[in-house]
């Protein structure tokens, strides 16, 4: 297209295009974002795709994603090794599917890895109540905490096991008409 | 066991969903070594079946790591392509259509109006003040381009063929009622100019910008002829046409949302936990805000609970007291707001009759209904607060009650001064009275009454921008000065302003209408609102990071944008019945504007039609006779009985499958306790059988 950069060849960059809803110049852009994080950790050329994997605790200072309650566990259900070290692939998937373009399977299957504390595949009330206390900064009441997750559960379950499975999130999901606005991250 | 289950379940969902499905499972299983490529190459069977055109397997939307989905991209870009022509056609086709919503989602992105000033707030205070001022660039963008559309039709031309000389000279007219004196004799003092620039008259009046400035020209050259009356009002009409095509787009966006979503309030908790953090909040406030928020919306939910209990509690005669209470209650509400309309009436009145009074004072006169109409939407809500403590209803109910009062006594003022106007000019409607018999309407007080009108609705929309830009000044500055500088009790009490989303948005569609209204007779009021609404965001954008504080009250940013555009399309309607009348019933001035000559400006179109080439009468005729309107007619009622009973089986569908997944859920968990049974009786040790999806 006739920009000369040589940060990624233009494989690199189609791929990085057809996996992502990225176009070439966020891709760029993001990739700068990335090195600036950590600039001596970071090489500037990803030709031979270089093994980087930046900390947890450099991904979670980035302006975006400061102040979000949620912070580790959207890093860390991104990070292949579940620890929230992030390579620049991962980076990019995060905020690909965190973009507004990224359809709502998709950022429902995110969202219930986030909300999903002991990673065991469901939501139980303890994970309920860690999210609810990240919310409301433990403003709540204990009491009052009890009693929202046990509506939340009510609400939700349908197959009656008491904590809620993927298929129940979903379905919770797909008539939440406010989730694709702000599951939605700008970068 | 579970996915032979897994399978046959998902057999019952439509083919296309299938790969997905298996995915998620397999995703779940949180072991990727196990991805099995050779089920999801291109040339399976299963993909044939699915629509065409998605041949190409959508790598964005699988839930894989990125690595392993550029290890996909690249064995699909090293398979030798063993399809056919068409299908690497289509491919190819794919690609490019793709390549090419890129690059203008990039350009639309780079182009788009105020982006990111739009961001910035929707960051600090959330997305309902975000849909307000979506709301108000939508107009911004909506008045900009019927100004362009009035200007190339009607402006240029007008200033192009001013020096011809207006072909109909026969006068019909009695002689009385062609007396129009634009500018007064005598000497213009310098600061009349000033005067008459807020109030239209003066220089302004016998210009560009009122009806009766444009003439009734009809050029005929060799192989071109304009007919600018024509003209006219074909712009007028399509103007109309072209706004509700917008508002109607706009809202099918938003109903479309809202139905796919099921429109209910079901499962609010969830929603509140699960969608009420909004990711792209910014800044170490707004998150305190937003916490503090969610935490207010759950108390709210809490209360509300809390009263439902009580109100079912109630006795049978506290029941019959509240009751009695709240009907007088609304009907305390319904005299405010008569009494309101009776002074905005009354207001007209005493303006119009004394409107040739001159200096500081006149100015006052003129503005008088605009003044009454600002203080009563300004009182009536705030007395009608108070009369709704009393009412003692939900808060949800007291907001939507609250709203509606707001919107009545907004829309409906409007209407009022019309009203009065409408009386002063055709005498009440009766053609036979002593002022009005000449020339069937008040032709003494009113000698070109579409410029009076015009002239009213230009001093309404530049009323509300002063005012705007008044209490910008000196009233919201200066509280927050007060309230941020000095610790006494008032201060605290009065705290920092909010920003409260529905009042501001009917401020804006009262301003939209105001401009409906008095586009046939104003031809430049898209333009001058066009600038209002600029400057308006600019004002609303400094109160907003200045003087306000992010509301505790939140206002749903998704159901909001279908309120907005409803109350807007409600606007519309009045301002189409306030043209189509004056189109059709009342008589055109006879001492100006395009349709002088002519019985009502709608004759226009019969005299022009008789001019059109005989074919082109015989098949507009055709098309206007039963012959053709009636099987169209059938047809359109065919074609809306299919859609009707098309989206009442999707909504049956929809509910079957809900109903489906609650009893696979049940069986899943039956099955998964016999094979615990089993396994146990067996005495076979084994793994977590624990169903994952």
């Amino acid at each position: 297209m006739g920009n000369k950069q040589t940060i990624f060849t233009d494989e690199q960059l189609d791929a990085y295009q057809d996996c992502t809803f990225f176009t070439r110049k966020e891709i760029l852009r993001l990739h700068a974002r990335y090195h600036e994080l950590a600039p001596h950790l970071v090489p500037m050329d990803y030709t031979n795709e270089p093994d980087c994997k930046l900390p947890l605790a450099l991904i979670v200072n980035m302006p975006e994603l400061k102040e979000n309650p949620f912070r580790n566990r959207i890093v860390e259900s991104f990070s292949e090794d579940g620890m929230g070290n992030l390579s620049f692939n991962e980076f990019v998937d995060m905020f690909s599917v965190l973009s507004e373009m990224a359809p709502r399977e998709l950022k429902a299957i995110y969202a219930f890895k986030i909300y999903d504390y002991n990673v065991d595949n469901y939501l139980c009330k303890e994970d309920l109540k860690k999210t609810l206390n990240k919310l409301t900064k433990e403003e709540l009441t204990p009491e009052e905490v009890d009693l929202v997750c046990d509506k939340t559960i009510e609400e939700a379950d349908l197959d009656g096991d008491n904590k809620l499975s993927y298929s129940d999130f979903e379905n919770m999901i797909t008539r939440a008409p406010d989730f694709l606005s702000t599951f939605h991250i700008r970068i | 066991m579970a996915n032979i289950l897994l399978s046959e379940a998902s057999g019952t969902a439509c083919p296309g969903e299938l790969p997905s499905l298996r995915l998620r499972r397999t995703w779940s299983n949180q072991n990727y070594s196990q991805f099995n490529w050779t089920s999801h190459s291109p040339d399976n069977a299963e993909e044939e079946r699915t629509e065409e055109g998605d041949t190409d397997w959508d790598l964005r939307e699988k839930p894989l790591t990125m690595a392993l989905k550029r290890a996909a991209w690249q064995v699909q870009h090293s398979q030798a392509p063993v399809v056919s022509n068409k299908d690497s056609w289509k491919r190819k086709k794919t690609k490019t259509f793709r390549k090419v919503k890129n690059n203008s989602r990039e350009l639309l992105y780079v182009l788009s109006l105020w982006r990111k000033s739009l961001q910035k707030i929707g960051g600090n205070f959330g997305g309902g003040v975000q849909s307000y001022f979506v709301f108000l660039r939508f107009l911004v963008v909506l008045n900009f381009v019927s100004f362009l559309l009035i200007a190339a039709f009607v402006l240029i031309p007008s200033i192009v063929f001013r020096s011809v000389e207006s072909s109909y000279t026969n006068s019909t007219g009695p002689e009385g009622c062609r007396k129009y004196e634009p500018h007064p004799p005598g000497l213009v003092l310098f600061y009349n100019y000033f005067l008459d620039l807020l109030s239209g008259t003066g220089f302004m009046e016998y210009s560009y910008l009122f009806y009766g400035y444009y003439s009734n020209t009809m050029v005929e050259d060799r192989d071109f002829s304009y007919n600018i009356p024509l003209a006219y009002l074909f712009t007028a009409l399509f103007y109309f046409g072209f706004c509700l095509l917008c508002i109607i787009l706009r809202m099918g966006r938003a109903v479309r949302v809202a139905i796919a979503t099921g429109g209910g309030d079901v499962g609010n908790y969830s929603m509140i936990v699960f969608t009420g953090w909004d990711y792209s909040c910014l800044g170490d406030q707004a998150t305190k805000l937003k916490q503090k928020n969610i935490h207010y919306r759950l108390q709210v939910d809490l209360e509300e609970q809390r009263i439902k209990r009580k109100a079912a509690a109630l006795t049978l005669c506290e029941k019959i007291t509240l009751y009695s209470l709240r009907v007088l209650m609304g009907i305390l509400s319904l005299g405010l707001i008569c009494s309101a309309f009776i002074c905005i009436g009354l207001a007209t009145n005493f303006s119009q009759e004394n409107s040739d009074k001159e200096g500081i004072l006149g100015l006052i006169l003129e503005y008088l209904p605009s003044i009454v109409i600002t203080t009563g939407n300004f009182l009536v809500p705030l007395l009608c607060d108070q009369i709704a403590k009393v009412e003692k209803y939900s808060p949800s109910n007291t907001v939507i009650l609250a709203l509606l009062r707001a919107v009545v006594l907004r829309l409906l003022s409007l209407v009022v001064l019309l009203y009065t106007l409408w009386n002063q000019i055709t005498c009440g409607g009766d053609n036979k009275s002593e002022e009005c018999n000449l020339c069937q309407y008040n032709h003494k007080d009113y000698p070109c009454w579409e410029t009076r009108v015009g002239q009213e609705m230009y001093k309404l929309t530049l009323f509300d921008v002063l005012i705007h830009f008044a209490l910008l000044i000196l009233v919201e500055f200066p509280r927050r000065i007060v309230v941020d500088h000095s610790s006494s009790k008032l201060a605290r009490w009065l705290g920092r302003q909010e920003f409260v989303v529905p009042a501001n948005v009917l401020l804006l569609v009262y301003g939209q209408t105001v401009v409906w209204t008095g586009a046939l007779f104003c031809p430049l009021l898209p333009l001058i609102n066009t600038i209002k609404f600029i400057c308006l965001f600019y004002f609303k954008k400094i109160t907003l990071f200045y003087n306000c504080q992010p509301a505790h009250k939140t206002f749903r940013s998704t159901n909001s944008a279908f309120f907005f555009l409803l109350v807007l399309f409600i606007g519309w309607c009045w301002a189409t019945a306030v043209m189509v009348y004056s189109l059709a019933v009342i008589h055109p001035s006879f001492s100006c504007g395009p349709f002088r000559f002519f019985r009502t400006m709608w004759s226009i179109i019969p005299t022009s039609f008789y001019s059109l080439h005989q074919s082109s009468q015989e098949f507009l005729f055709f098309v206007g006779s039963q012959a053709f309107l009636i099987p169209v007619f059938v047809l359109a009622v065919v074609g809306l009985c299919y859609f009707i009973s098309l989206s009442a089986v999707y909504g049956n569908s929809v509910a079957l499958m809900r109903l489906q997944l609650k009893r696979e859920g049940r069986d899943k968990q039956f099955l998964v306790k016999q094979i615990e049974e089993l396994s146990k009786k067996l005495h076979i040790p084994t793994h977590n059988t624990t169903v994952q999806n």
